[in-house]
């Protein structure tokens, strides 16, 4: 920045409203007085919203309200968000497809945590396994049942997929191949020990759906 | 924008009818599944011990099942819902000290999943804390021990989300962090890096124009939106637009 | 009840407890005293008012982490401006703060050059960084002490000082590009 582009520091007190303290240069003096007519004007033309944004708040905030209150009154679907599976995903060794469908448990003491107005998104996942004979997929969203949600092939050849409708939160999951192995998904966001000597995979699914690499 | 979606809610409350009759006792269930009556029997024993102290049941009842399936030995699958029951106990504790009386089902497991990760009795409480409401904090607590199983000390899992909310983040923002962290990582990013990262507190708005971002290299604002940078801004000084957190003078 | 002598931290806590309906304390409070500060942060009415929206509601949806329930005004005041920072750069160049002008024959000389420098001013907003656009607005606009600004940006009065200067170097440089 060259220096005659800076304002001087005498003419930055007199734009804090120190003029006792200070005066602007002589050569600074008309345009600084420019400047501040100039904001002088500009600040006048800035108009505060009116009381009716309250109104318009308040209503969104009561909606709010009532959801955090009784979130089981207050479900509501998304509308499908596929999710681009990236050519990169599709490259590696096995991604994963899987088939959800979901169970809302009211036991006595609801277990499933209650992401008020959870929503379900539709996420689209393809393996690459040429050689099974059969998929499903089996996880904590249908109680690792085998045989409920197979996986079917695609036009690719060797490509199983589905598009399933998730809840809003996270779930555990693994694929049972040809009914007799199970398989972890490499491209999962995470594995953990499911405390029987295996990892599970992990997914974590937000209302905009599942960004993957 | 969102668009009501009406397909599914048929599917939705017969669901629902059926949670609210009353799910039918886990000793059944594996039994018409083929497990031993020994391990069926043992197993009901700890869910009906579960349900007298007001832990919430259906975790243990998916942990044993998922046990079942996987065929594992019912001496593993007894002593993981054991240690199941063990944590729900004191995730129950840690929630009720975090002010929630009583603490709610969905709070509890997942609560307790989180200690079964790596957090600490004090994550936990600090998450419930940084959130409001309870279904916030169950997703909080749900996002911690995600991002604790990929791999991110537990500290900084559980002060993450706790910041998120602090800079406003709604749950929704919340419940993207894992997906957006594992992309990072999955692009070569390492976890220290993402994890200063995500410290700094930036919420996370994905663009499909953002993601997957140019030439393989790591855009250092792909997690605000690039375009808020205005033009005129020097290296210097910056800040994220998207929190107005500042770096430099 | 007079609402009026409620501080921020008691409405913040009898909200929590259940008490929505007394939000609107703080929308109003705080409507009041941000709105042109989200006007001219954001570059025009429309887009301000859908970013003071936003704001109070993901303040209320973030209401129990808000640390300090005295602090509210400075917590708010920050997600303010996240979501104005965002609002400024979704909206379209072309709406203008305040685009009717009077007749030209009812126009002085004086008139028009002040809408000039007015709409210079305004554009030359673009140029500043968002830290100096903050500081500069809260200055000139909403017309803050230092210290006060000071206190809501969290931040020391000699770097804000910096800020406010430069983005004064900046409406400069543009003014001087017009004549």
């Amino acid at each position: 920045m060259s220096s005659r582009n800076e304002w001087s520091h005498e003419t930055q007190a007199y734009f804090d409203g120190e003029r006792a303290a200070a005066e602007p240069p002589p050569r600074e003096r008309p345009g600084a007085d420019r400047l501040l007519r100039g904001v002088t004007a500009y600040a006048a033309s800035i108009h505060a919203p009116g009381a009716e944004l309250d109104d318009r708040i308040m209503a969104r905030v009561r909606e709010r309200g009532r959801a955090r209150a009784h979130p089981s009154m207050w479900r509501w679907l998304v509308a499908p968000q596929s999710v681009r599976v990236r050519p990169v995903v599709l490259a590696l060794a096995a991604s994963l497809v899987f088939l959800v469908w979901w169970r809302d448990r009211t036991a006595e003491l609801p277990s499933a945590p209650q992401l008020a107005a959870t929503p379900t998104v539709l996420v689209r996942f393809e393996l690459l396994a040429p050689r099974a004979s059969s998929v499903t997929l089996a996880g904590s969203f249908n109680e690792w049942g085998t045989e409920g949600m197979p996986l079917t092939p695609s036009a690719t050849p060797g490509l199983w997929a589905v598009t399933v409708p998730l809840p809003v939160g996270e779930h555990e999951y693994l694929f049972l191949v040809d009914g007799a192995k199970w398989m972890a998904d490499p491209s999962a966001q995470a594995q953990v020990d499911d405390g029987f000597g295996r990892t599970n995979s992990v997914i974590v699914v937000g209302p905009r759906g599942v960004v993957r690499s | 924008m969102r668009r009501t979606l009406a397909i599914g809610l048929a599917a939705l409350l017969a669901a629902e009818t059926l949670g609210a009759q009353g799910a039918p006792e886990i000793r059944a269930r594996l039994i018409a599944r083929g497990a031993p009556k020994s391990l069926a029997d043992q197993v009901q024993k700890v869910v009906s011990a579960a349900r007298r102290e007001r832990l919430p049941t259906d975790p243990l009842a998916d942990k044993a099942l998922e046990g079942w399936a996987k065929r594992a030995s019912p001496d593993r699958v007894l002593v993981a819902v054991r240690e199941l029951h063990t944590r729900l106990g004191q995730a129950r504790i840690a929630a009720a000290q975090a002010g929630l009386k009583p603490p709610p089902g969905g709070v509890v497991t997942a609560a307790a999943q989180a200690l079964g990760r790596g957090m600490t009795a004090e994550d936990v409480r600090h998450l419930i804390q940084a959130a409001h409401g309870s279904r916030n904090a169950a997703a909080g607590l749900m996002v911690a021990s995600s991002l604790a199983a990929q791999g991110f000390a537990h500290g900084v899992a559980a002060q993450a989300v706790e910041q998120t909310y602090q800079n406003g983040g709604t749950t929704s923002d919340v419940l993207e962090l894992p997906s957006v962290t594992a992309s990072l990582l999955a692009r070569g990013l390492s976890r220290p890096d993402v994890g200063e990262r995500i410290l700094e507190g930036r919420p996370f708005r994905l663009d499909d124009s953002e993601v997957g971002s140019e030439n393989g290299a790591v855009n250092r604002r792909a997690l605000g939106r690039a375009a808020d940078v205005p033009p005129g801004a020097r290296g210097r000084s910056t800040s994220n637009p998207s929190t107005g957190r500042r770096t430099g003078p | 009840m007079n609402e009026a002598g409620l501080g921020d931290g008691d409405v913040v806590q009898r909200v929590l407890a259940g008490e929505v309906e007394l939000f609107r304390v703080l929308v109003e409070r705080y409507r009041h005293e941000f709105g042109r500060y989200a006007v001219s942060l954001v570059g025009d009415e429309d887009s301000a008012q859908d970013a003071i929206q936003e704001a109070f509601i993901r303040a209320f949806d973030s209401l129990g982490s808000c640390r300090d329930p005295q602090r509210f005004k400075a917590w708010f005041f920050r997600i303010l401006t996240n979501q104005c920072h965002n609002a400024r750069s979704r909206r379209r160049r072309e709406v203008a703060l305040d685009g009717v002008d009077a007749p030209a024959r009812d126009r002085t000389d004086a008139d028009v050059e002040q809408d000039e420098l007015r709409r210079a001013i305004d554009a030359a907003l673009d140029d500043l960084t968002p830290e100096q656009r903050e500081a500069f607005v809260m200055k000139h606009v909403d017309g803050r002490s230092y210290e006060e600004i000071a206190e809501l940006l969290h931040t020391g009065i000699d770097a804000l000082k910096m800020r406010v200067y430069r983005a004064r170097d900046a409406l400069r440089r543009r003014l001087e590009d017009r004549t």
